[in-house]
């Protein structure tokens, strides 16, 4: 091969700063949910944990400590050096395996999510971990691993809740797969009309929406998306894998410590890489305006690099809160609404939003022949 | 040395007889259904084998007849585990050996 | 290339082997599973990227759950030890086997003659291309695949929900 040794350097480095930086946020997103659910409910939130030396700086100290800051260090130790029990009835080898993979799938899929550009020339290329020209199958084909965690987690646990759990999760998940990929095929459509060669690639798709935002062209395949990914990552109202009121917490019940606490990391990495895929499909990426507008366009540059990746955390931020506020205003479906909801709403709903926009782009197309 | 045709070829008639002898000697209803796939995902190997090395793979012959042959696979597969759910609530079993009676 | 393809083949026999010879049914599945990344593996090998990511998305995504479905429906956790694990007449199955897998093998390993380069190396397959040839030459077989998925999902639902009905 002709990879050079410090290529390969290069490439785990990077892989590692995108890894510890999802890992981050998805412990900030915990505090970021504590907060946001305090001040929808009108509480004040973490406030009072504070560290020995850092705590006690005069402003900077109290004012971190005020914004729950430290509340992440202090959770994260004591997941970690809690006894971590292992009941006797479970199957050990799978038993330990679930956190495990319920946690590979987010860091995975981040490998294709294109979250910057750099412009040299005139010519923009994307800062991604893989330029994969399939982009949007990998993240498919690695997103339906996900249910793989919480269905061993269930069965492993060899007790009522968690199988219901881990039965409920599966079924969930299969049955909103389908309206979400099919939700997602008039954007490729879209992009792929003739004039554009975009193919399955997400930065060229990125590329594509500077003129127009997916979102504004096709908000319905927007919603249908965003339902579907609050069904794919079991965010209430579509909680119920884990719905604490009847299945004491679902798949996780048996779980406690460190093992517990990869889960509760999971589930916040994944709600972080649903609204990347969120953004790069709908909100244009890293384009700042919902419109073209030749005055303001990103400039050449590592300036232009870091205001790429800056508006793109933004924007995926913005959808992490969203998810934040809905769960904190509906609440939970009953699992046949659910079932319901999946099957004789969203597929047929998707369906026709799929043949609607079939027409409508083909109508679009200046015949040439 | 070189990995040729027959390499691939000569793994892909293994694994079909691995699953063969699954299919033709266990008695469990689902591991059945394993060994078809397990068939199935052998003749997909020859069948991109011989493209890959076919005169002429510019044509995509080998990754069509895949996608067919996997969307077929994956209809079979639904339909028999739905058929293993409903011998399941019949029979009480999921042991073929005991599936003989044709009525109640 | 060549210790990718003899690690990839390793963990496909290695999985297969497993899948019918473990008494666990899960552990079965979870082997299957292997074999079956075993097989996306070879395909990235010999250049079928999309087949690649397909064999993830059907086998592992869906096919793999289906059935660990089935068995959670159908079996205990720890499973049955003193169930039987072979058939009757198991030694006759093992038996075809065999001669099936001989009869494979001879034609292939005393054929000293295989061919070993590809053309692929100055063309590259991209997923418009298949989609091209997919909805061109093919499109009646396209339609055939459709009806025939749509048939078994029905089928899939009645079969299921008759038994439950009873």
């Amino acid at each position: 091969m002709t990879m050079e040794v410090t290529d390969i350097v290069w490439v785990i480095v990077k892989a590692a700063m995108v890894a510890i930086a999802l890992l981050s946020f998805s412990n900030l997103a915990v505090l970021a949910e504590r907060k946001v659910s305090s001040w929808i409910q009108g509480r004040v939130g973490p406030n009072r944990t504070t560290l020995p030396l850092l705590g006690a700086i005069p402003i900077l100290g109290t004012g971190l400590t005020r914004m729950g800051l430290f509340q992440p260090v202090a959770d994260g130790l004591k997941l970690l050096l809690k006894e971590d029990p292992v009941p006797d009835h479970v199957n050990k080898f799978y038993f330990f395996l679930a956190p495990v993979a319920s946690m590979i799938p987010a860091i995975t899929i981040v490998v294709v999510l294109p979250f910057g550009q750099i412009i040299a020339d005139g010519v923009a290329s994307p800062l991604v971990l893989a330029d994969l020209d399939i982009g949007i199958l990998f993240i498919f084909a690695v997103s339906s691993l996900g249910v793989y965690g919480m269905i061993l987690a269930g069965w492993a646990s060899n007790s009522k809740y968690p199988f219901l759990g881990g039965i409920r999760s599966s079924a969930q998940m299969i049955s909103y797969e389908l309206s979400m990929g099919l939700s997602i095929l008039p954007v490729f459509m879209w992009a792929n009309a003739p004039g554009a060669e975009t193919g399955l690639n997400l930065f060229s798709l990125v590329q594509h929406q500077q003129l127009v935002w997916g979102v504004i062209f096709m908000p319905f395949s927007a919603l249908l998306f965003l339902i579907s990914i609050f069904a794919e990552t079991n965010r209430l109202p579509f909680d119920m894998p884990e719905s604490e009121s009847e299945l004491v917490a679902g798949f996780n019940t048996e779980y406690g410590s460190f093992k517990f606490g990869l889960f509760f990391a999971a589930e916040y990495a994944h709600i972080i890489v649903g609204s990347g895929v969120f953004t790069v499909l709908f909100l244009g990426g890293w384009h700042p305006l919902p419109v073209y507008s030749s005055a303001i366009s990103l400039p050449e540059g590592s300036v232009g690099t870091l205001l790429s990746i800056g508006i793109f955390l933004v924007k995926t931020f913005l959808v992490v809160f969203f998810f934040m506020w809905i769960r904190w205003t509906l609440p939970r479906f009953r699992y046949d609404q659910i079932m319901k909801l999946g099957w004789t709403m969203m597929l047929p709903l998707a369906l026709v939003n799929l043949v609607l926009y079939a027409i409508i782009l083909a109508l679009m197309t200046p015949v040439t022949h | 040395m070189e990995i040729t045709l027959n390499h691939y070829l000569i793994l892909s008639a293994v694994l079909f007889t691995i699953g063969l002898i699954g299919a033709l000697t266990r008695r469990h209803i689902i591991i059945m259904l394993v060994c078809l796939e397990i068939m199935l995902n052998a003749a997909n190997l020859n069948l991109i084998a011989f493209w890959h090395f076919g005169p002429n793979p510019i044509l995509l012959h080998g990754p069509l007849f895949t996608l067919f042959t996997i969307a077929i696979a994956a209809t079979e597969a639904a339909l028999g585990l739905a058929l293993v759910l409903a011998i399941y609530r019949h029979f009480k079993t999921v042991d073929l050996e005991q599936v003989q009676d044709l009525k109640e | 290339m060549t210790v990718a393809f003899y690690i990839m083949a390793a963990i496909a026999v290695l999985g297969a082997v497993m899948a019918i010879a473990l008494r666990n049914v899960v552990h079965a599945v979870f082997s299957v599973l292997l074999f079956f990344s075993a097989l996306a593996g070879l395909f990235i090998l010999l250049l079928a990227e999309f087949i690649a990511v397909v064999q993830v998305l059907v086998y592992i995504g869906s096919v793999g759950i289906l059935m660990l479905f089935a068995i959670m429906l159908t079996t205990k956790v720890t499973g049955d030890p003193t169930r039987k694990l072979l058939s009757r007449g198991w030694a006759w199955g093992g038996l075809v086997s065999g001669a099936l897998l001989l009869a494979f093998l001879v034609p292939l390993i005393t054929q000293s003659k295989s061919e070993s380069n590809s053309q692929l190396s100055n063309f590259n397959p991209s997923v418009k291309d298949l989609g091209l040839t997919l909805m061109d030459p093919y499109f009646a077989s396209v339609g055939v695949i459709a009806l025939l998925l749509t048939a078994g999902l029905i089928a899939a639902v009645v079969a299921a929900s008759s038994a439950s009905g009873e």
